[in-house]
């Protein structure tokens, strides 16, 4: 749809100190990452701080991106290593644990079923707990460290947590289709 | 990339978080490689003024990076805004460090080559060194930054003995320094008349502008400087015990008067 530069074209010119690339690069992603974020930490200020740091520290170092995989990989790495330590000099703000619907509705349940097999249901029988730990640690690729920073919680609670519900999801689907 | 896109519910839901984590993150991986899909999720972001957001981020990337002096002073537990406060002043601009550097060199090494004139010149001119840096840090005549810096309800006093601080903290070192290559006990005797003349200098600049008290300043010990050097030829006499005291007392008493009438500060009306 959009047949404007890649991003990869626009990243070259950021480097070359290209503001109005850099505008565009923002607008094609920060939408995104901003929801993606969102979904992680409730608190709005400190996600737009992160996407803010998130662009300067693009604009810094816009040669960091190494040219494997998606610039929009890439940037998601950023956004969420620039949220956990904007959560590090921020106690008590709560990441996202449950989702408001995390319950799926019948349609769902079919969705889920003919999407993604049976693990869909063993996650969402998951605590809350433990789908943070497995959203953060398998889904985001964070390292134990940095998933606690994210979480608020120690480290060996992440290792341990992480531990359990690997053992649960392995057991549900062993288990098959309830 | 697969012609396989999120359908409309899905998306929806992703940005509602009303999905599954299992659905969330399916969402999650194709919008990795999905440009049009991410398309659709930026229009619907509503959560975050990503205008808003935008102007600080551009706001952050064309502030110029911090000087040296900027960060050292940040480093040593000045808040940012102080520390950028300080490092305007003028006296840190290079070329008055050069020019003050310049002058410090030539006085040394004309009283390390030896015969007494020499030494009177460095015992001329190092006193007065650290009183007209410090004046060239707060006049407002030299330092445009200066006039918006005090229409903010800034504490004018606070502003002006960190500068001094500072100033000194950089000058006294490099006089210090070049006075080592001073023969002698007149190597240390300059400095509690320095002391004492950045002191008449502040009480002094809440009457007039501090620059032009500083030239006074100065103006009167080079004539004292002078007058002993005709009458005893020995630079001897600013040593002694009596005439140290002396400045110790100067000082005191016009950092007194300074805290007694700071408010007055010459400088908070621009002279013309």
């Amino acid at each position: 749809m959009d047949s404007g530069p890649s991003d990869e074209t626009l990243l070259a010119a950021v480097a070359e100190r290209d503001m109005s690339a850099f505008r565009t690069l923002y607008e094609r992603h920060a939408g995104w990452l901003a929801i993606r974020l969102t979904r992680r930490c409730n608190d709005r200020d400190l996600v737009a701080d992160a996407i803010q740091d998130t662009f300067v520290a693009v604009w810094q170092r816009p040669r960091g991106f190494r040219g494997d995989g998606d610039i929009a990989a890439w940037l998601w790495g950023i956004a969420i290593r620039r949220l956990v330590s904007r959560l590090r000099t921020r106690r008590g703000v709560a990441a996202v644990f449950e989702h408001p619907g995390a319950a799926p509705a019948a349609e769902d349940q079919v969705l889920l079923s003919v999407e993604y097999g049976d693990i869909g249901q063993a996650l969402a029988r998951l605590s809350p707990e433990m789908r943070a730990v497995i959203q953060a640690v398998v889904l985001d690729g964070l390292s134990a460290r940095e998933a606690a920073q994210l979480l608020d919680v120690p480290v060996s609670s992440v290792k341990t947590r992480l531990y359990r519900a690997k053992a649960h999801l392995r057991a549900a689907l062993a288990e098959g289709p309830s | 990339m697969t012609g396989w896109h999120l359908d409309d519910d899905t998306l929806r839901r992703y940005v509602e978080q009303t999905d599954s984590l299992a659905e969330g993150a399916s969402a999650e991986q194709h919008l990795l490689s999905c440009e049009p899909c991410r398309a659709r999720v930026n229009a619907a972001v509503g959560v975050i003024d990503l205008a808003a957001v935008w102007d600080r981020t551009r706001d952050a990337i064309e502030v110029p990076r911090p000087s040296v002096l900027e960060r050292l002073l940040h480093g040593a537990g000045l808040p940012a805004y102080e520390a950028r406060l300080v490092a305007v002043a003028s006296a840190f601009r290079g070329v008055w460090l050069t020019g003050v550097a310049a002058v410090l060199a030539f006085a040394a090494l004309a009283a390390a080559v030896g015969h007494a004139r020499g030494l009177w010149l460095f015992l001329a001119v190092a006193p007065v060194v650290p009183c007209l840096v410090v004046a060239s840090s707060y006049d407002p005549r030299l330092d445009p930054a200066l006039e918006p810096e005090l229409v903010t309800p800034y504490p004018a006093l606070r502003l002006i003995l960190l500068r001094t601080i500072a100033v000194l903290a950089l000058a006294l070192p490099a006089v210090l320094l070049f006075g080592l290559v001073v023969p002698g006990e007149t190597a240390f005797a300059w400095l509690l008349p320095a002391v004492g003349f950045v002191a008449v200098v502040l009480a002094a600049s809440t009457w007039v502008s501090p620059l032009r008290a500083a030239i006074a300043v100065s103006c009167a010990w080079l004539a004292v400087v002078w007058l002993l050097a005709a009458r005893s030829g020995s630079p001897e006499a600013v040593l002694q015990a009596r005439a140290q005291a002396g400045f110790l007392v100067l000082a005191a008493a016009s950092f007194v008067i300074f805290l007694l009438r700071w408010r007055r500060l010459a400088q908070l009306r621009p002279w013309r």
